[in-house]
């Protein structure tokens, strides 16, 4: 029972940090109906500012904090105008394209920058974690679960019962109508960038401390966060809440009783499983095409 | 004057022979002598290509003071290696266009010397190599020359030191799924079978691993009293490491070179704290050692590890064995560096087999509060 404990809180805490990727990829396709490949390499790109301001220039950890969030709100901004903006009227391909091309110029700047070498970013707490009864509870899943818990409710308030929220839903449901209603469609596309890019943000600053800030730590994440939005229903908040925890537990247990090395693959199984016998996810709705 | 027929053939022979004399003349009668080193310069190790070409210039200069090669200075021609295979190909392949170049520095990694190793053959020079697989050196490419211990002796030296220094009998081998690391794995399981105290775990995880709570369980589980590993990536190592301290696990642990690298000390900090390591390069190791920490400091200004301890030590021997032999011709230096014994390297003591390894054992080094300190060095003959 210890052991199932255990494992119960490592799968939760990780698939909290695929699920906080996930909302990201889930908002902007609501947006924008195409997925950015380059959520990962937000969360990335946070967590390496997160080096400049806390680590290389030793600024207070809640300012850097602030200031790396703002820089990702930025990005988000650039990233619209830069990647998105100019392709808004073409089919999804090239947008999809675009994304990807738009994460392997991050990459690489951020590898130009500081080379290959992972970097250590202290968590928010001193005391690394918590031994309550037979379980370790690490100090910085607990937070990760807590804000996941905290921007799910957040989410729920905002997109239901805000102005701005309402906005961005029609937006996502049908642009020509929301702009038929006033609505200006690129502002509430270029807001959707910038939330998402700090969500993406938020997520990388608050693994660092567990996984190490390094090139590669976006991408890693954001594959299994690609899987959780399919496993949970493209396009749904709640299912990529629920499909990122559901993936976490997966391949936590998957790796515990069945076998370690094949653990990313129990993850991409389940994927698999659900392409084929539920394409449209847990909370997806089954779409029909007319002949 | 009439052409005779013999005069043609002996005009044709002249012809031909000529590009090879004018060559073979260049490289005799050139100003200085020229030994290519491909390194890399960029890419994802283009930080341990500094480290490398640092060694190989370091001990080049000593070469140069002492009298240099053949009495004549020699000098160092680097291209990059881009760090990939593709890119060590092309690197070598215009060093190798430069026939005044009498022997070659490759690459640390085993990948980009089985991807070069075609076109050594094909051009018959010697070439001084780090890659630790023990292949590179037992698939009949006789130019390759290794400065570095091969794999097969870091299992053993792990399960000699765990098994005889240490007195622990029940082992959990962790490994990367890996060329690398299963090849390590293997390597320690044989050996720990060899000494009659075969592995309670043998337990392999993918690279890029988030989360170890489900090995460092198993390995609670398993009730082994040590831990020997092999890990590739230095964030994997961090995570394991911190995830095995922060879960209870406190048993010994003797890694692979990985364990002591810098980065991992760097990312793991205490979690680290009290565990072994062997290692190819360690300063306390010998008088030579020695010697090399304080040279590469004072020019580098940091502390050097086996990235540039191997070439400082692969242009030492190549520069003695060129003097010994006499010539650039490659097949004598070849037999001068199959011949080299007892030479006091910062890596240990070169004895050259005929398979070209020119070390044969460990050195054991113990993580002392975040200091790396040599416990003992383990060599085998056989």
């Amino acid at each position: 029972m210890d052991l199932v404990l255990q494992l119960l809180f490592t799968g939760i805490g990780i698939g909290a940090v695929y699920a906080l990727v996930a909302l990201g990829f889930v908002l902007i396709f609501r947006a924008t109906n195409v997925v950015n490949f380059a959520q990962g390499e937000f969360s990335m790109v946070a967590a390496y500012l997160m080096v400049v301001f806390a680590v290389d220039l030793g600024w207070p950890y809640w300012l850097s904090f602030l200031i790396a969030l703002g820089g990702m709100a930025l990005l988000g901004v650039i990233f619209n105008l830069g990647v998105y903006y100019p392709l808004r009227h073409r089919s999804f391909l090239p947008v999809i394209i675009a994304t990807i091309g738009a994460s392997i110029l991050l990459a690489n700047s951020v590898l130009a920058i500081y080379g290959p070498q992972p970097q250590v970013l202290q968590g928010w707490f001193e005391t690394p974690g918590i031994q309550l009864g037979p379980v370790y509870l690490d100090s910085q899943y607990l937070l990760i679960i807590a804000v996941t818990i905290a921007l799910v409710i957040f989410n729920y308030w905002f997109f239901e019962h805000t102005l701005l929220g309402k906005k961005l839903q029609a937006t996502s449901q049908d642009k020509e109508m929301a702009s038929l209603l006033g609505i200006s469609v690129s502002t509430m596309i270029m807001i959707t960038f910038i939330y998402s890019a700090v969500l993406g943000g938020l997520a990388g600053i608050l693994v660092a401390p567990v996984l190490f800030v390094s090139i590669q730590m976006g991408s890693t994440i954001a594959l299994k966060a690609f899987a959780a939005t399919i496993i949970g229903g493209f396009g749904d908040v709640a299912g990529a809440i629920i499909g990122g925890l559901a993936l976490g537990v997966i391949e936590t247990f998957g790796a515990a009783y069945i076998s370690v090395p094949y653990k990313d693959g129990f993850a991409f199984l389940v994927l698999i499983a659900f392409l084929v016998f539920r394409p449209q996810g847990i909370f997806g709705e089954r779409v029909a095409e007319k002949a | 004057m009439k052409l005779t027929r013999r005069d043609f053939a002996a005009g044709l022979a002249a012809g031909l022979a000529a590009p090879y004399i004018i060559k073979s003349a260049r490289a005799e009668g050139a100003a200085t002598i020229k030994i290519g080193m491909c390194a890399p310069v960029t890419g994802p190790a283009a930080e341990s290509g500094r480290y490398a070409i640092q060694g190989a210039k370091i001990a080049l200069e000593a070469v140069n003071k002492a009298g240099g090669i053949l009495g004549k200075q020699a000098e160092l021609v680097i291209e990059d290696d881009q760090t990939t295979n593709p890119g060590i190909v092309l690197a070598f392949s215009k060093l190798a266009a430069q026939p005044d170049i009498v022997a070659f520095l490759g690459s640390i990694r085993s990948t980009q010397v089985h991807a070069m190793a075609p076109d050594v053959l094909k051009l018959g020079k010697p070439v001084m190599i780090g890659g630790t697989d023990p292949n590179l050196t037992h698939m009949g490419n006789q130019w390759l020359f290794r400065f570095r211990p091969n794999d097969s002796y870091s299992g053993r030296v792990i399960a000699e030191y765990g098994v005889n220094t240490l007195g622990k009998k029940k082992w959990a081998i962790l490994h990367s799924t890996d060329a690398f690391g299963t090849a390590g794995g293997k390597a320690l399981a044989a050996a720990l079978e060899k000494l009659g105290c075969p592995a309670v775990l043998d337990q392999g995880y993918a690279n890029q691993s988030q989360d170890f709570t489900p090995v460092v369980l198993a390995i609670k589980q398993s009730g082994a009293d040590i831990l020997g590993s092999y890990f590739t990536f230095e964030n994997d190592l961090g995570i394991f490491a911190r995830q095995l301290r922060q879960l209870g696990v406190n048993i010994p642990w003797v890694g692979s070179p990985s364990i002591v690298n810098i980065t991992a000390l760097k990312l793991a900090g205490p979690a680290l704290y009290n565990t072994f390591g062997v290692a190819d390069y360690a300063e306390d190791s010998s008088d030579a050692a020695k010697a090399f920490g304080k040279a590469y400091r004072d020019v580098v200004k940091v502390a050097p590890d086996n990235q540039s301890s191997w070439t400082y030590d692969a242009v030492s021997v190549l520069s003695a064995a060129i003097n010994k032999a006499g010539s650039t011709d490659p097949a004598k230096i070849r037999e001068a560096i199959l011949a080299t014994k007892k030479f006091p390297g910062a890596e240990g003591e070169y004895n050259f087999d005929q398979n070209g390894d020119g070390l044969h054992g460990y050195n054991i080094v113990k993580n002392d509060k975040g200091n790396i300190v040599f416990d003992k060095h383990i060599e085998f003959t056989d």
